[in-house]
């Protein structure tokens, strides 16, 4: 374990920066500047992979999507006339495109920015502006979603719920662990195979960690649903019901109330978590379970457990990756994947799922059952081969 | 009670196992003997289902074992654990339903033997809390108390004091009284000697003796010959002649002697009782039988010989 622990962190570590390197790797900006204020010019060094253009004129999104004449470009950057004021642009991109030339394209855009400020508005020099400059915004946006109607804080709040669930199943797949090699270590293994098949014995004690953990998070469900109706009832009034007009307080305006009141659907959310929650179990808890069969001991069986911890955290990463990338091929092959499933599909399901996506979340969440199945088959296996191995 | 037919049983390539028959009598105390590695863990862990035999075939009351049969044997394991965090009533009622009794049946069963046992006082004490002993009386009642028809003990003994083993060994005879068949599979050859009905020897996966521990020792005895007499050392001496060899002699009250022979040749016992007729008093002669410890190492030494 020794090696082999840092050869699967190093292996995930690459795999997850090549994922996030994923995209276009060459393309054709096009530089919507009506002001002209950059000039046709941009920075000295000029990327190879990445090709600017200049338009001395304003452009409609519509227009950049559908004309003939703008196919061929890529992205577009809206520079408006109050740009070196407001310092804030967007971007608007056929594809997603790697993180790396983002980075490229910013460098370009704001650097020029900047020489055009410290040159107009100032008696500055460059590099003596730089140290006091404010950054700039570039706001990235999907061309079909100029608005971004995708919801991205719904995203983030499916991610958490998802997480959740692997948080769940670890901290649960833990005490399925350390029950089974406490079991095995002190031997009372023998007397109860004696009465009972360790198959049976492995899936009811994954069975019954599981339903502790149910019952746990159904106290959790119960005591935020009763903690968030007083916060609705008391702080966070609904200012578009008459009874509470003339009480409505500011906060009903943030975001973050207004996401967790209004935009998600917590009930229906709640059910999916709830089978979600089961089918990752039964996968994991049967990884768990064989894994405590194959130590010898508690120490021991730390070692093993590397692996499993590492594959929790890929399901996590893959939901920030998916955040960012909801369209991308990895995208779809993660979201049917058993160890990220359960976080893309919350992630979907929060920004209010189509009925083709939701179809695609069922199907994932059949491919998981499916999975745990097979593997609580499998691990009822090994487990019985492991068990009385001392 | 239990047919075990041609079994056979590999790990890894190597044979735990090879081919073993041996049948265990209903009622009868059965020792199962050998050394380390021999194969007995293997083939208890058989009889009670956890493991599956590579080839042959294990028969309960002449039908072939199956899970069902489970509720009917009990096991007290070598290797024994409990629970320590759980109460020691609390602890048998729970392996007592797992064997298959009800609520009821099993909270009266475990109450009949903790007062058995004296450790009534104890039943709602942790696990933890027992000392090495009083723990290992709760592993034997777990093992019986579903009343089982085949009860199989694995060194039952170890890890008692003297008096506990004297309660143990009290025991196990009770309950073969009352029907249950035992195999008692130990290292403890005195308590073989003293309660087993029949003996299975196995070295190396192999079966080296199989039969009523009597026949065992008639079939190993070596010919030693215990006399007791009344009369004169020397003319005892010149009875022997050439036939019998004197291995010890002493003289246990005044004029009254204690030896022990040996057979030479085709010399027999009544060669011997007609040679000392005209010589001396005799008051008692006994065929002298080898204890199962004496069998058990002659026929290992034997083995690991042909082997080497």
């Amino acid at each position: 374990m020794l090696v082999l622990g840092p050869l699967v962190l190093l292996l995930s570590l690459f795999a997850i920066l090549k994922a996030a390197d994923q995209g276009k790797q060459e393309l054709k900006v096009l530089i919507a500047d009506p002001g002209q204020i950059m000039g046709h010019r941009l920075m000295a060094q000029e990327e190879k992979n990445v090709h600017y253009y200049f338009l001395d004129d304003y452009l409609e999104i519509k227009e950049f999507d559908k004309a003939k004449a703008y196919q061929e470009f890529d992205v577009l950057v809206e520079l408006n006339e109050k740009v070196l004021n407001n310092k804030k642009c967007f971007v608007f991109y056929r594809d997603q495109f790697s993180p790396d030339i983002r980075i490229q394209l910013k460098f370009q855009v704001e650097k020029r920015m900047e020489e055009l400020i410290a040159a107009q508005h100032s008696s500055l020099t460059e590099a003596a502006f730089r140290q006091i400059k404010q950054g700039f915004i570039f706001d990235f946006r999907d061309i079909k979603d100029p608005k971004n109607e995708a919801k991205e804080a719904n995203a983030w709040a499916g991610f958490v719920i998802g997480s959740f669930i692997l948080f769940f199943v670890g901290l649960y797949g833990m005490t399925i662990f350390r029950a089974t090699v406490r079991e095995k270590s002190n031997r009372i293994v023998e007397v109860l195979l004696a009465s009972i098949r360790p198959e049976q014995l492995m899936l009811s004690k994954i069975v019954g960690i599981g339903m502790v953990a149910l019952l746990q998070l159904l106290g959790w469900a119960l005591i935020l649903t009763l903690g968030l109706l007083f916060l609705q009832q008391t702080v966070f009034l609904d200012i578009f019901d008459p009874s509470n007009w003339g009480q409505a307080t500011p906060q009903r305006l943030n975001p973050l109330s207004s996401l967790v009141f209004e935009q998600l659907n917590l009930s229906f959310l709640f059910i999916h978590f709830l089978l979600f929650f089961i089918a990752s179990f039964l996968f994991y808890g049967a990884l768990f379970a064989v894994l405590g069969a194959r130590s010898g001991a508690d120490a021991d069986g730390q070692q093993f457990l590397l692996p499993l911890i590492f594959l929790v955290a890929f399901g996590i990463f893959a939901g920030i990756y998916a955040v960012y990338y909801p369209n991308t091929t990895l995208s779809a092959v993660l979201s049917y994947l058993p160890f990220s499933s359960p976080v893309l599909a919350f992630i979907t399901l929060a920004k209010g799922a189509s009925i083709v996506d939701y179809t695609t979340i069922l199907l994932s969440l059949l491919v998981l059952l499916a999975c745990a199945l097979i593997l609580l088959k499998l691990a009822g296996r090994w487990y019985k081969q492991s068990i009385l191995k001392f | 009670m239990i047919k075990v037919a041609q079994i056979s049983k590999s790990y890894q390539r190597k044979l735990v196992l090879d081919n073993i028959s041996l049948e265990v009598p209903k009622g009868q105390i059965f020792g199962l003997l050998g050394p380390n590695g021999a194969g007995k863990t293997t083939l208890i862990r058989m009889l009670n289902q956890m493991l599956s035999p590579d080839a042959g075939q294990i028969y309960f009351e002449d039908q072939l074992l199956n899970e069902k049969h489970l509720q009917q044997i009990g096991y007290l394991p070598e290797e024994r654990g409990l629970y320590k965090t759980m109460e020691v009533r609390a602890h048998l009622l729970f392996l007592a339903q797992l064997r298959g009794l009800s609520k009821q049946e099993a909270s009266r069963h475990v109450d009949h033997w903790l007062v058995h046992f004296e450790i009534q006082d104890w039943k709602n004490k942790r696990i933890a809390a027992l000392s090495k002993g009083m723990a290992q009386k709760v592993q034997f009642i777990a093992a019986l108390v579903h009343q089982p028809k085949l009860l199989i003990l694995d060194e039952p003994l170890s890890g008692f004091d003297p008096l506990n083993v004297e309660l143990i060994m009290n025991e196990i005879k009770a309950l073969k009284e009352k029907g249950t068949t035992i195999i008692l599979s130990t290292h403890n050859m005195k308590s073989v000697d003293e309660i087993c009905d029949h003996a299975a020897l196995l070295h190396q996966g192999q079966l080296l003796a199989l039969d009523s521990v009597i026949k065992l020792r008639q079939a190993h005895a070596k010919g030693r010959i215990f006399v007791r007499f009344k009369g004169n050392m020397l003319s005892f001496a010149n009875a022997l002649w050439t036939d019998f060899t004197l291995l010890e002699q002493k003289e246990s009250t005044e004029g009254v002697f204690e030896c022990i022979l040996q057979l030479r040749g085709t010399s027999t016992v009544n060669d011997l009782m007609r040679s000392l007729q005209a010589q001396v008093a005799v008051e008692h002669l006994e065929l002298l039988l080898p204890s199962m410890q004496e069998i058990f190492i002659d026929l290992i030494t034997q083995k690991d010989k042909q082997h080497d």
